[in-house]
């Protein structure tokens, strides 16, 4: 009997320390657990007092346009920001235009302006990338420890966007609107196609006639 | 220089080795080449080699985030600078600069571009590169930046293939037995894209099943040219090994002001904008 109760204490106790010795866990479950930095808490600093400054400077759409046309070093020089070396860069701008059509993916929207009139997308559903934290500047990847920690804002960034900025404007838009919009675009400096630029909005208005 | 690379067992990796000695010779530098073979211990012989046979400077592509900090330490200790090319390890002021491609924003691209393609529904899996690398991670988050964005597309496996070919082909093989109807592959390089490819071509799906890859290596090019393969993130290893080669050339001049990271843009490849592109870089 006493074997029996020795017996079964021994496999209870194996069992025990097996069952916690070994755990199951995704792999990028583990690797998202390394880090302590506060993305969110950073991202929304930035949105609220790093960002205004910079857009209140941004470029107007149709100038940018015609700058890339007469004279493109002097548009990528003024105007883009990129982290480090390559041909793609970024730009903060600004414009107004009339709605062409609500799509699933993105608005269509005919800028208008003084100087090059194009018809551009303002995303609303891919929002995602670097292009809003890259295109102000402001943000500098040496400050952060690894490159994981700085990618994070970006996502944090693009949250706020399809949480704060995109709802309230995609439940009324409509074509015909005439809207105002701020936000940031991509080029590629190398093969420069303005043909479908795309904008990433961090403000956008339907304005009231 | 020594030039002290993860492994010369990928082609990507050679010619990353090869244009630093290349840019080394240029500058009037001998160099040497240390394959770490994927194995930090050894990377570790080559970092002791490297201080004791009286290097000037290591261009370095490490193995591990973690485990070759270290190596890195030791070197500065030695008054020897480094400068890592590629990938990344986890220390902000141990290496003298480190030049990155930016893997996380190539990726979100591809995930846009993968979203897009198979219209925001379906199955697929992803095959993870070397476990310890940041870049792994930063292509796996920025990938799932977008996708996890989508509910109608299911990852069915997450496993790592070590950036290897055929370990990936293996791998899927495996998947593929659970898994038969998957819709996409994305993978954390172009050597495991080509591997899963080849399992694909074995179990009858090629076609059917689109991959996905990163790092714009001569035979992906080849296959999207080919319609074998959908995208690929175009890195520039030239760039990079030529800036942390003129970056020791500046620091043996006296240069200390170097910025800690660099970041190297990444560009997305497909079939549309393929004719622009070569391998490893720009046509």
């Amino acid at each position: 009997m006493k074997k029996v109760i020795k017996y079964i204490a021994s496999v209870l106790l194996v069992g025990i320390v097996a069952y916690n010795s070994v755990y199951f866990k995704k792999l990028d479950e583990v690797k998202a657990g390394t880090t302590s930095f506060d993305a969110a808490g950073y991202a929304g600093k930035f949105w609220n007092e790093k960002l205004p400054p910079r857009l209140s400077k941004a470029i107007e759409i149709g100038e940018l346009l015609t700058l890339l046309q007469t004279d493109k070093e002097k548009a990528f020089m003024t105007y883009s920001h990129a982290l480090g070396i390559g041909n793609v860069k970024y730009f903060l701008v600004k414009g107004s235009g009339i709605i062409q059509s609500v799509d699933e993916n993105q608005v269509s929207v005919k800028v208008e302006s003084e100087n090059e009139k194009p018809e551009i997308n303002i995303a609303t559903e891919y929002v995602f990338g670097n292009a809003v934290r890259d295109a102000s500047g402001v943000i500098d990847i040496n400050a952060f420890v690894n490159s994981m920690d700085f990618n994070n804002v970006s996502a944090e960034i693009n949250k706020i966007i399809r949480e704060k900025v995109i709802p309230p404007f995609r439940s009324k838009v409509k074509k015909g609107d005439r809207i105002f919009f701020s936000g940031a675009i991509e080029l590629n400096k190398e093969h420069l196609s303005t043909r479908s630029i795309e904008v990433i909005p961090t403000d956008l208005k339907i304005i009231k006639d | 220089m020594a030039i002290v690379v993860s492994t010369l067992n990928n082609p990507w990796f050679v010619f990353l080795a090869e244009r630093a000695a290349a840019k080394a010779k240029e500058l009037g530098y001998e160099s040497k080449i240390f394959d770490s073979q994927n194995n930090t211990s050894l990377e570790t012989d080559h970092f002791e080699n490297a201080i004791s046979s009286g290097y000037d400077a290591v261009l370095f592509n490490p193995t591990d985030a973690d485990g070759s900090v270290v190596n890195v330490k030791n070197a500065t200790a030695a008054g020897i600078p480094v400068f890592c090319m590629d990938r990344e390890i986890n220390s902000s002021g141990a290496a003298t600069s480190q030049i990155l491609s930016d893997s996380y924003s190539g990726c979100v691209t591809i995930a846009k571009y993968f979203v897009e393609t198979l219209n925001k529904k379906g199955k697929y899996v992803e095959l993870l590169g070397l476990v310890g690398d940041n870049n792994t991670w930063n292509r796996s988050k920025g990938f799932h930046s977008v996708v996890d964005h989508y509910p109608g597309l299911k990852m069915v496996a997450q496993q790592s293939a070590d950036f290897d070919r055929n370990k990936a082909m293996e791998v899927l093989e495996s998947i593929l037995q659970a898994n038969p109807d998957i819709d996409a592959v994305f993978c954390g390089n172009d050597a495991m894209a080509m591997g899963a490819y080849q399992a694909l071509v074995a179990s009858g799906k090629a076609g059917k099943v689109k991959v996905f890859g990163f790092d714009g290596a001569e035979d992906v090019v080849k296959s999207i040219q080919d319609g074998k393969i959908i995208a690929t993130g175009m890195q520039f290893p030239e760039v990079m090994a030529q800036t942390a080669a003129m970056m020791a050339d500046q620091y043996f001049k006296g240069k200390r002001d170097f910025p800690k990271k660099m970041p190297v843009a990444v560009e997305m490849v497909k079939k549309d904008n393929v004719e622009n592109y070569a391998a490893y870089g720009k046509k």
